[in-house]
């Protein structure tokens, strides 16, 4: 009862013109970055990041919030007009999405899409608020042996849940992330590492910078390098606009457990909200009587992916602001921002900032509000937006790219870093190496040297502590589970025994 | 070369290799700061030795499973321009490395923009008058949306433009 006061007080602190306004603004916009094709839900906040330098803390926090949820679920307009995703977390909502579209039924199957991922979100915020408090106090307990795991456990789970059929590959970009946290001035004694004789990189590789570069100007290289796809005719789709509260009723259930699930995905560090759409699909599938009709135009389906990608949004956040481990790539980015705008996250902030939990609870909510209404309000104007040529927005978008770094520091350098960071992450991706356990290896670097040294320090160099503490002991398991999963003959072994688990994969 | 083949990541592993190996060398050979008295333990090149070796380890394993696999089908048709990405980051490199920082921010991104609409928009009409057309759009568009960014940074959000 009293996490619902101060849940419905946060929200009463947002009830201000200003605050709807910038609601609505940052909502649309995240749902017109998630739309196209080329610009992702990170990339929209990092983006917008650079812009929220001037707004005060809460604002800045609400818009950047706003432009994620609007962004994750803006993308289920390309899955299911293009069967492109306008963000990888719309991968599976093209499944069922396109089929829906192609016989007719776009409109409502965007209001599907719509009314699922509202309800995931709310699942997720209610999740939040009621696990956030408890987790943020049990991390209080952790020490350095803890703390030391808790960064290679999310490591590991990111590279073996996103790097698909080879979570070698997904290892090799965490440990590439970790690498680059080494540039500059290390955490314990401020010896400046690997700087090569450049000044500008003893305070290390700007995580805005990098981000921007690995999300923005790689999406822009990504976009030219495919085809323009066709675009599905909205018109053919004289169906209705508003999700018919029968369906919504069936598939309750669906909902429920694909809230349930994305929210628990959303929980496990840098896995992010494609796999969250995907083991809710996958889940449904399972469970769905209706299990032939998923890939050829599933109403169902749909729901489940949606629902599942959007319940991530909150489940990402919860980590994010009582352990300062980001659950998804975006919400890597949230966490750079809350320290630009005086929040520290992690354990601490149950303490200092104790409302602040609710206050972000209260923001998901409003954009919540507003993806419903806008979603179902201009789901014909959005289709516009997919018409934008990208010879057209790509130069805007990557103007931006290199006005945004530099905005942060004033320095041309962050803009080669930008740079940089795009040219690499283009290279990696067509090489099917997973981005986002690289982001979670950029943000745990300092945590995971400071730790491990830390640790080493108080236990005189002994090894035990690491191994012996109970929940230092709970991650080692997980972690040495984790990894044996990723190998081959256990994942032939576990194929044979669990033969569903197979559909769960795609 | 297609780039999520096998011969690719055997090419990714050597050089993934290397990194590794040179983050373990610059690891092992980092300042230990006894002169500060430091424990030995929290030695700062402590982690890029750990986090070399691993990668060697894993590009390892990459170029293992890389040789296990066929090589993937070289040169097929896929739903990619090469060309047209190259050339977007050949622009894209003038414009932020070249032009931004020599020229003001309006008139780099003015250019930057015009040129990337003049090249890639090219599916219209045939002919003298038809190319003249399309390049007055392109910088139109060029100048209209260079103004926006600049008065935008400039302004609203107070940003010294490089």
């Amino acid at each position: 009862m009293d996490r619902l006061t101060e849940f419905l007080s946060a929200l009463a602190g947002f009830a201000t013109l200003a605050a709807l306004f910038h609601v609505s603004w940052a909502t649309l916009l995240g749902i017109f970055v998630g739309s196209l094709p080329g610009l992702t839900a990170t990339m929209g906040v990092a983006l917008l990041t650079t812009l929220t330098y001037t707004l005060d803390r809460d604002t800045a926090i609400l818009v950047l919030i706003c432009m994620y949820v609007g962004a994750i679920y803006g993308g289920s307009r390309t899955a299911i007009l293009l069967n492109i995703p306008g963000t990888p977390a719309s991968a599976a909502t093209a499944l069922d999405g396109y089929p829906l579209a192609q016989r007719g039924e776009a409109a409502y199957a965007m209001a599907l899409a719509t009314a699922g991922s509202a309800l995931g979100t709310i699942v997720g915020i209610v999740l939040l608020v009621l696990l956030a408090p408890p987790l943020g106090e049990a991390a209080l307990k952790f020490g350095s042996f803890e703390f030391f795991w808790l960064a290679v456990f999310g490591i590991v789970i990111s590279g073996q849940l996103t790097g698909g059929a080879a979570p070698i590959k997904g290892y090799i970009a965490g440990i590439l992330g970790l690498m680059v946290a080494m540039v500059g001035s290390d955490g314990i004694h401020a010896h400046v590492r690997f700087n090569f004789g450049l000044s500008e990189l003893n305070g290390g590789i700007g995580l805005i910078p990098a981000m921007v570069g690995a999300f923005g100007f790689a999406e822009v290289l990504t976009v030219m390098w495919r085809r323009r796809p066709d675009v599905a005719d909205l018109r053919r789709g004289a169906d209705r606009v508003l999700p018919r509260l029968a369906d919504l009723w069936r598939y309750r259930w669906t909902i429920g457990r694909s809230g349930v699930i994305g929210t628990m995905v959303g929980i496990i560090p840098g896995v992010g909200e494609d796999i969250g759409a995907w083991a809710s699909y996958a889940a449904a599938r399972r469970l769905s009587p209706e299990r032939a009709e998923f890939g050829n135009g599933s109403k169902e389906g749909l729901t489940a992916a949606e629902t599942g990608n959007s319940a991530v949004v909150p489940g990402a956040l919860i980590p994010a602001l009582t352990l300062a481990v980001p659950g998804s790539a975006p919400a890597a980015v949230l966490i750079a921002a809350l320290f630009i705008h005086g929040v520290r996250p992690g354990p601490m902030i149950m303490l200092e900032q104790p409302d602040f939990i609710y206050s972000v609870a209260a923001m998901l909510f409003l954009a919540t509000i507003a993806i419903a209404v806008f979603g179902l309000a201009l789901a014909r104007i959005f289709v516009q937006v997919l018409k934008v040529p990208r010879e057209y927005l790509m130069p805007v978008v990557f103007a931006l790219c290199v006005i945004g770094p530099f905005a942060l520091t004033q320095r041309l350098f962050d803009v080669w870093v930008m740079v940089g960071f795009g040219v690499a992450g283009f290279v990696l991706r067509q090489m099917n190496f997973p981005m986002p356990p690289l982001v979670l290896g950029i943000i745990l670097g300092d945590l995971l040297d400071k730790n491990l040294r830390r640790g080493l320090t108080l236990s005189d160099g002994d090894l035990t502590p690491f191994f012996t503490r109970p929940i230092s002991a709970v991650f080692v398991a997980l972690i040495l589970l984790t990894i044996l999963a990723s190998l081959p003959a256990v994942r032939r072994a576990l194929g044979r025994l669990l033969p569903a688990a197979r559909g769960a994969d795609r | 070369m297609q780039l999520d083949s096998a011969r690719a990541d055997r090419v990714a592993a050597m050089v993934l290799f290397a990194i590794g190996m040179a983050s373990l060398y610059g690891g092992w050979t980092m300042d230990r700061l006894e002169v500060r008295r430091i424990h030995p333990a929290s030695i700062p090149g402590l982690v890029p030795m750990i986090l070399g070796l691993l990668l060697a380890v894993c590009a390892g394993l990459l170029w293992l499973s890389a040789r296990r696999e066929r090589p993937a089908a070289e040169g097929g048709a896929g739903m990619e321009s090469w060309r047209d990405a190259g050339v977007a980051l050949g622009l894209c490199l003038v414009y932020a490395l070249v032009l931004v920082g020599n020229l003001t921010f309006f008139w780099a991104t003015a250019i930057f923009v015009a040129s990337f609409v003049a090249v890639f928009g090219g599916a219209g009409g045939q002919g003298g008058r038809a190319l003249l057309l399309r390049l007055a759009a392109a910088a139109g568009f060029g100048l209209a949306s260079s103004g926006l960014i600049a008065v935008l940074f400039r302004y609203a959000f107070l940003v010294r433009l490089p």
